[in-house]
């Protein structure tokens, strides 16, 4: 479980975030939504402990990694696995190797296992047949399943994705969709997805947490979103993708 | 509104608008020292870090073999181009100055003192900053625009340790070979240029070179290479890290760690040279 409490945050004098309070639980899908350059992704990266907040706390599993160091923290980050918007895949290194990266730099495990685990999740992903090719030379859509690959490889309890169908064609949108979906009924997987879209949260989220000028403005299950008042859900609802 | 009332407001406006500049400038001179300060603690702690990872290049030994075939063997042409014509353009203009003076037999020693001293290491330090310094901080700034040193950092892995450390060990190990080769290349180049311009016998030239050096001159040519390669890799690493604003700002802070890394391979050569030959 994923918990963030009271969390405040500033770049210079701007605030990014406003007391934003929010637990995401285990088995859950949890989207963040709203406009792009709100703080949503932030929020991903204070899970993670890549950034720290200037007021509140951040507490994975009942652990408050707030004040940790940097060396203590990669024990939790072993417990989520993140998605970048941008893939984030290291260009240097083929399909193959960006899928084994983890196992490689923090597991002692045999070559021969960690070849097994990777081509595990090249079948999962459908990349068979590009375990050789560097990232550029792969499609929006099938960068987006190595990433996703990525961050399943060493099995965490929860995965991170920041805008998981943004710049991807309707087909590969759909695609990525269902591998997310089929994460919590296949694997037993918490998720957090941040988007601006809001069909992306109909189609997966359980529950559905709405981020508006640096704010909570509506957290509860995703059924419930109709039910709000709030101008902004309102005017969501009706245009269905955030105009930024 | 009346004519006094519009004086009063234009006399307010300006005695007080020189102030609000001033206070204005006061407020981004202070702001600049401050961020100035900032980024010099941030340069050290990550200086701290980068050497403090030296225990793990056993395990990132491949990272380590990489880096040094790109900042040595792949800087051998530069670094010999840039040598050979130095020596050949430092025979000619000092062969020409010395035979005012009838010592042209002194060629061979000025030339050394010159190259293995001072022109050697500096423009080694200056060819690499340019080549292996533009290299990482362009290939660095990329990688924290498009977040994999974000990435590295959520799959639990040090990025200073994945990504600087290894340079900056390469940068230490090679650096000492392309010094000598830089030495090198251009002693030959300014003895093929006594010999065939100034008409200088070549062992007239080598024995006015071999004998006359010293412990000295090599100690303060061969200390400015360790010196030279912690400046450009991780003042360029910096940078690389630091970038902010997409390619752009890859661009801002590559030429800003060139900048940076060259102007304080200069200073760091005279100050080497210095404190060398005062206290040897």
């Amino acid at each position: 479980m994923i918990e963030l409490r009271n969390v405040s945050l500033k770049y210079g004098d701007k605030e990014i975030l406003k007391n934003v309070s929010l637990t995401v639980r285990d088995n859950t899908i949890k989207a963040i939504l709203g406009p792009s350059g709100v703080g949503k992704s932030t929020i991903l990266k204070l899970m993670l402990g890549l950034i720290k907040p200037n007021k509140g706390q951040v507490i994975v599993d009942g652990t408050d990694i707030t004040g940790m160091k940097e060396t203590a923290l990669y024990g939790i980050r072993r417990k989520m696995g993140m998605v970048f918007q941008g893939n984030a895949l290291f260009d240097s290194l083929t399909i193959s190797q960006n899928l084994g990266f983890f196992l490689r730099e923090n597991l002692k495990l045999p070559e021969d296992e960690i070849r097994l685990k990777v081509a595990e999740q090249i079948q999962f992903a459908g990349l068979e047949g590009y375990e050789d090719q560097l990232p550029e030379s792969l499609s929006g859509g099938m960068r987006r399943r190595v990433a996703i690959g990525r961050a399943l490889i060493f099995k965490p309890h929860m995965i991170l994705f920041d805008e998981p169908t943004a710049g991807l064609d309707p087909v590969s949108s759909k695609k990525i969709l269902s591998l997310i979906s089929s994460l919590r009924h296949n694997n037993n997987l918490g998720a957090v997805i941040v988007t601006h879209i809001i069909d992306d949260v109909f189609n997966v989220a359980d529950s559905v947490a709405v981020l508006y000028q640096g704010e909570i403005i509506f957290d509860d299950v995703t059924e419930k979103l109709h039910e709000s008042e709030h101008q902004f859900i309102r005017s969501i609802l009706s245009d269905k993708i955030l105009e930024l | 509104m009346k004519t006094g009332e519009s004086t009063v407001i234009a006399s307010h406006r300006t005695q007080f608008m020189p102030l609000a500049f001033i206070r204005t400038l006061e407020k981004r001179f202070v702001q600049q020292v401050k961020d100035f300060f900032l980024t010099m603690q941030e340069f050290f702690f990550f200086s701290l870090r980068a050497f403090m990872a030296f225990p793990k290049m056993i395990r990132y030994w491949r990272d380590v073999l990489d880096q040094a075939t790109i900042c040595g063997t792949d800087s051998i042409p530069i670094v010999l181009v840039s040598a050979i014509s130095i020596g050949a353009l430092l025979a000619i203009e000092v062969g020409n100055l010395l035979e005012d003076f009838g010592a042209k037999t002194m060629l061979g020693r000025s030339t050394a003192l010159s190259v293995i001293r001072e022109l050697g290491p500096l423009l080694m330090g200056l060819m690499l900053s340019a080549r292996f310094g533009s290299r990482n901080g362009a290939e660095l700034g990329a990688m924290q625009i498009s977040e994999q040193i974000d990435a590295l950092r959520a799959f639990g892995t040090d990025p200073i340790a994945k990504l600087v450390m290894p340079r900056l060990l390469a940068a230490l190990i090679m650096f000492l070979p392309l010094t000598a080769l830089s030495d090198f290349a251009g002693l030959q180049s300014a003895a093929y240029m006594a010999e065939h311009y100034h008409r200088i016998d070549p062992g007239i030239f080598w024995n006015a070179v071999y004998p006359r050096l010293v412990a000295k001159d090599f100690v303060v040519g061969f200390l400015k290479a360790p010196v030279f390669a912690i400046i450009i890799t991780l003042v360029s690493s910096f940078n690389g890290f630091s970038a902010r604003g997409g390619t752009a700002g890859v661009g801002r802070s590559t030429i800003k760690g060139i900048v940076v890394s060259s102007g304080l391979v200069l200073i760091a050569n005279f100050y080497v040279s210095k404190i060398v030959l005062e206290n040897m």
